[in-house]
């Protein structure tokens, strides 16, 4: 049998090395600040270090000795409960106000730049100026408004109930709105056809949301979703900056421990890497969940 | 044009890597000016102009000059330094930057070869950075200058290693004591008939005054900065006036050479009861405190939501010139006793520098320290630095205070107080307990936890929180905790 010639597409070898050349600094970047780092961390979790130098293969001693101390039991309690709240507080709300701006008639620019405008704000900025929203000194916004309907000022920021579910408000007040575009831009996609054609047939507005605009937004809602958890996952700074993580490692999160081993006073880049491997490892568990249960769900339809 | 696009992508790498290798100074640096803002202090002009040292040629960058913000006498006294040092030493290249140490930023900038040559850490920090190999070694520069044998040995300890090499140079002494807002004390009518502030002396004072003064002027009595580090940090100075010293200390080496924690003895736990007392008894705390840091703790004190405040009298500046309360307003007074003893915290800040420090680096700033008059001799160029510093200070609005003095050199030590007193601003009653209580024996000094002392800090700083924010915390309970949690890093750390 007489094998076909193989025959090289004129110009592809060339196509491909411009391809590759056009990649070339976003693969450099990605490799020189996302993945070498990346790996350096994972090694750096089985070493003993001095500073940022590795010292001694230690194994996963650096794991085990974060494992048992007490404050990383209650980091990882308090991210769930980061995530929790974020879920409760801000999932839903980006896809109530994208509905209602969406439905607004008159002024649907100011609105939407409205919502988007507490995103482009500094993020440190923010949480200052919330601080002195929560103070509980006089000069606190929040004593002085609820001070008008005759409750007593709180210290708001040092009760180790109200922490989280404040830092979650806070993101979301910062982030809502740039998720509220993404859904918007998603439900301007829904044929308006569809509506008319519910209306016509009767449907109010909660049927239209229901069987129309909910099931077309569905898939990117669960994107999102898992979108937020990775990024609630990682909460820093807030808490960082409104709280310290206190009281009494009320609202340490995976992520300001990690800063603590490295930052606070100890410089342990080892134990430090070994609690970033830990919120890797967890995260890549949830991502994988996600890709099960989407694949499953798309199957399925 | 496919040509040229995959070229451009090429340069764009290139340009990138180039960009990502280079770069070898230090931090945000400062454009130079070519006219100093305000006038240098006139003191200045005592300062020699002959050259010193045509042949020394290296770069120096000064991390904590003061940005374009400062006081403008700030400003115009460091252009007069940098001035004076292009005159003696014309080859030096100064490079002025806002760098502001702290221990994350610095890291980074020591390992990528960009920290500042000369910077100013908390006393918290040298041994810190020493061990890790983050410091440079001015042992040679110093013994070249005259300046080590002037050491006093508490400095020694702070800024040099097992091997003698020395890291550091001080700037002063410090001791913990207590800032009052003497407004509120006004307020309170807790004013003697001489018109001092009638100040507590004991804790059990403290905890009454602050009570009268909480309910008379709806102020707190006390700031405590109780968050991060700072509420255990506070705690053990008043763990030790209850007791928890010697046998009873919070960290002890037993005779096998282990260290050992100890929170749970009676004079530990009275204190952690006492600072929860301070909440739920007496109420004089601010509300934030979980959330209050140093900084904070003086701006409350400063713009007078707090009556007082644990600080020493290196930062009195901090509350008047920072925030507007005027000299006179302001007294520093002994910390206040406990009932097992009357101590008070000591130790040092200082000048550290970069690790790849080169020796003629290290020679120039040793000129540069000179001009600005933090040296230990007697020239007309230290004496004339430190006059304009003093100078600057008055004319800020902070108080000038007598050193406490981070030199052995009694001549040294004079000329500088003689100087303090020529530019003094202050009413001396109202600082003269303070320094006669270091000398004439009413206050015991004392350095901090020997070993760990940030992570001790840490573990106890929780506790403070939960005493302070739950009514029904168990003092007890919450300490053993801290004890279990704290020996299990020293375990891990040091008894190996």
């Amino acid at each position: 049998m007489k094998r076909p010639a193989r025959r090289r597409m004129p110009g592809k070898g060339k196509e491909t090395l411009i391809a590759w050349l056009i990649m070339l600094p976003g693969i450099v970047l990605f490799a020189f600040f996302l993945w070498e780092p990346l790996l350096e961390s994972m090694r750096m979790s089985l070493y003993h270090t001095k500073n940022v130098e590795l010292l001694e293969f230690v194994g996963f001693d650096n794991f085990i000795s974060v494992f048992n101390k007490a404050d990383f039991i209650q980091a990882l309690i308090n991210t769930f409960s980061y995530t929790f709240w974020s879920l409760l507080i801000g999932f839903l709300l980006p896809i109530f106000i994208a509905f209602v701006i969406g439905e607004t008639a008159r002024s649907k620019g100011f609105f939407r730049t409205a919502a988007y405008l507490p995103n482009i704000l500094p993020g440190l900025a923010v949480i200052i100026l919330w601080t002195a929203f929560f103070s509980a000194e006089k000069s606190g916004v929040v004593n002085i408004l609820l001070s008008k309907l005759g409750i007593a000022p709180k210290a708001y920021l040092s009760q180790a109930g109200y922490v989280i579910p404040i830092i979650v408000l806070v993101a979301t007040w910062k982030g809502a709105g740039a998720t509220a575009l993404i859904y918007m831009a998603s439900m301007a996609g829904i044929n308006p056809e569809l509506y008319e054609a519910a209306a016509l047939d009767g449907a109010g507005i909660f049927k239209r949301v229901r069987h129309i605009m909910l099931p077309a937004i569905f898939k990117l809602g669960s994107t999102l979703l898992i979108l937020q958890i990775i990024s609630i996952f990682q909460i820093m700074y807030e808490p960082m900056v409104l709280t310290r993580g206190g009281p009494d490692n009320a609202s340490l999160s995976l992520m300001l421990l990690m800063w603590r081993y490295a930052f606070g006073g100890s410089m342990d880049f080892g134990k430090a890497s070994a609690v970033a491997v830990i919120i890797t490892v967890i995260l890549l568990a949830f991502t994988a969940l996600y890709s099960v249960v989407n694949r499953r769900k798309t199957d399925w339809e | 044009m496919k040509r040229h696009i995959g070229s451009l992508a090429i340069l764009v790498v290139l340009c990138m890597l180039l960009a990502a290798c280079s770069g070898n100074t230090a931090g945000p640096t400062v454009e130079p000016t070519d006219e100093p803002i305000v006038t240098p202090p006139a003191e200045l002009a005592a300062q020699s102009d002959e050259v010193v040292d045509a042949d020394l040629t290296c770069t120096i960058t000064l991390g904590n000059w003061p940005a374009d913000t400062a006081p403008a006498a700030e400003l115009a006294l460091f252009e007069g330094y940098k001035a004076t040092m292009a005159k003696q030493y014309p080859n030096v290249t100064l490079v002025p930057s806002y760098y502001s140490y702290t221990l994350s930023n610095y890291i980074s900038a020591a390992k990528g070869g960009t920290a500042p040559s000369i910077f100013q850490p908390p006393f918290t920090d040298p041994q810190l950075l020493i061990s890790q190999g983050l410091a440079g070694d001015v042992t040679d520069a110093l013994a070249e200058f005259g300046v080590l044998e002037k050491f006093s040995p508490a400095f020694i300890e702070l800024l040099g290693d097992e091997n003698g090499r020395i890291y550091g140079l001080p700037r002063e002494g410090y001791v913990l004591g207590m800032h009052i807002n003497i407004n509120l004390f006004e307020e309170a009518g807790l004013m003697t008939e001489d018109g001092l502030p009638m100040y507590p002396t004991t804790l059990q004072e403290l905890a009454e005054y602050g009570q009268i003064i909480k309910q008379k002027t709806g102020k707190a009595g006390l700031v405590f900065p109780a968050s991060e580090t700072y509420g255990g940090w506070l705690y053990t100075n008043i763990a030790w006036n209850f007791g928890a010293v010697g046998e009873n200390a919070l960290e002890v080496q037993q005779e096998d050479g282990r260290w050992v924690c100890n929170f749970t003895s009676d004079a530990a736990v009275a204190a952690m009861e006492y600072i929860k007392s301070l909440r739920w008894e007496y109420d004089i705390l601010n509300a934030d405190a979980t959330t209050t840091d140093w900084a904070g703790a003086h701006s409350a004190l400063g713009t007078g939501e707090a009556a007082m405040n644990f600080a020493a009298d290196d930062s009195v500046d901090q509350p008047t010139a920072g925030k507007g309360l005027p000299v006179d307003k302001f007294a520093l007074v002994p910390f206040p006793a406990g009932p097992a003893g009357a101590y008070a915290l000591t130790g040092g800040t200082c000048y550290m520098f970069a690790p790849n420090l080169t020796r003629d680096q290290a020679v120039a700033l040793m000129g540069y320290l000179k001009i600005i008059g933090k040296l230990p001799f007697l020239d007309d160029d230290i004496v004339a630095g430190m006059r304009a510093d003093y100078a600057a200070k008055r004319e800020r609005g902070a108080p000038v205070l007598p050193p406490i003095t981070a030199w052995n050199d009694e001549a040294y030590n004079a000329k500088k107080l003689e100087i303090v007193n020529e530019y003094s601003n202050v009413d001396m009653r109202l600082y003269n307990d303070f320094f006669d209580s270091l000398t004439d024996g009413t206050i015991s000094l004392k350095g901090e936890e020997p070993v760990f002392a940030q992570q001790l800090y840490r573990e106890l700083t929780s506790i403070v929180q939960r005493v302070i924010t739950r009514e029904d915390a168990d003092v007890y309970k919450g300490l053993e905790q801290a004890q279990q949690s704290f020996q299990e890093y020293l375990d891990d750390e040091i008894n190996k």
